[in-house]
């Protein structure tokens, strides 16, 4: 039988309204609000799972790649500098 | 004497369903559970292993981080580098039973790659206990990897079977390539 698979913005709703912290769920809402043309706002929820978990794994990373389509360059190499240290 | 310590991120890859969440449940915790839930974000399993060491006479011990993520498209090309920097190698998962998920490893790679360099890739083709549904030939499978020239496995989260040596051989097949 076929497993159904609901599409991510549909989970990520559902999880988040199981639980308005869930990590996992909080990271992609970012990703899609960047996808959808939202930077800041996927900023803004990016910033939210980094204070939840600030080791959330690829989150430092992302936080650079967000700056530096921002054209923010010292926060892109701060955030760079984080994600190294939490790799570590 | 304590053996040198190697650490390997290797990123599994494969399209929604495939089982990679559960290959890693399998390996890791030898647990299997039927209810599908899909990924979302990252999730990291570590695990150590002792293994040959391909450049010297004494064992290594390889701590590896495997990096599980959705397989859904959504949003992967724009989280790529997240996922994927300083990835050491590929466990590149395909479906026995949906012939596309073969095909789409390809496109997986080729991100991966584009990220972490030209990293070794191991395939596996999980959910070889549905040998009644099989929709991949044995010849189309072994066609495919060896064109590419990565090695490959069958192996089925749900029984266990041919798990434990996909990983090991994954592994082996990283370090030697380490140079």
């Amino acid at each position: 039988m076929p497993i159904e698979r609901p599409d991510t913005a549909s989970l990520v709703r559902q999880r988040l309204l199981a639980n308005a912290d869930d990590v996992d769920a909080l990271f992609v809402l970012a990703a899609l609000r960047v996808q959808d043309g939202y930077l800041e706002e996927g900023l803004t929820i990016l910033d939210r799972v980094l204070r939840i978990d600030p080791r959330y794994p690829g989150a430092w990373r992302f936080k650079a790649k967000l700056h530096r389509m921002q054209g923010a360059t010292s926060a892109e190499q701060s955030a760079r500098k984080r994600a190294e240290d939490t790799e570590r | 004497m304590a053996p040198d310590v190697v650490k390997l991120k290797i990123c599994m890859a494969g399209e929604g369903a495939v089982g990679k969440t559960s290959l890693i449940r399998r390996y890791v915790l030898d647990q299997y559970d039927d209810r599908y839930v899909a990924t979302l974000g990252t999730k990291i399993t570590k695990k150590s292993v002792t293994v040959a060491n391909p450049f010297g006479p004494e064992p290594l011990q390889a701590d590896v981080i495997l990096w599980d993520i959705m397989g859904t498209s959504t949003v992967r090309e724009l989280l790529k580098e997240a996922y994927y920097h300083g990835a050491q190698g590929i466990l590149a998962v395909a479906d026995l039973t949906r012939r596309d998920t073969l095909i789409a490893l390809d496109e997986w790679a080729r991100s991966i790659r584009s990220v972490a360099g030209d990293i070794p890739t191991f395939g596996v083709v999980n959910k070889a206990d549905l040998e009644k549904d099989r929709a991949l030939p044995g010849a189309e499978v072994e066609a495919f990897f060896r064109e590419r020239r990565w090695p490959w496995s069958y192996a089925s989260a749900k029984t266990g079977a041919g798990v434990d040596e996909t990983f090991v051989r994954l592994v082996n097949h990283v370090l030697s390539n380490r140079g």
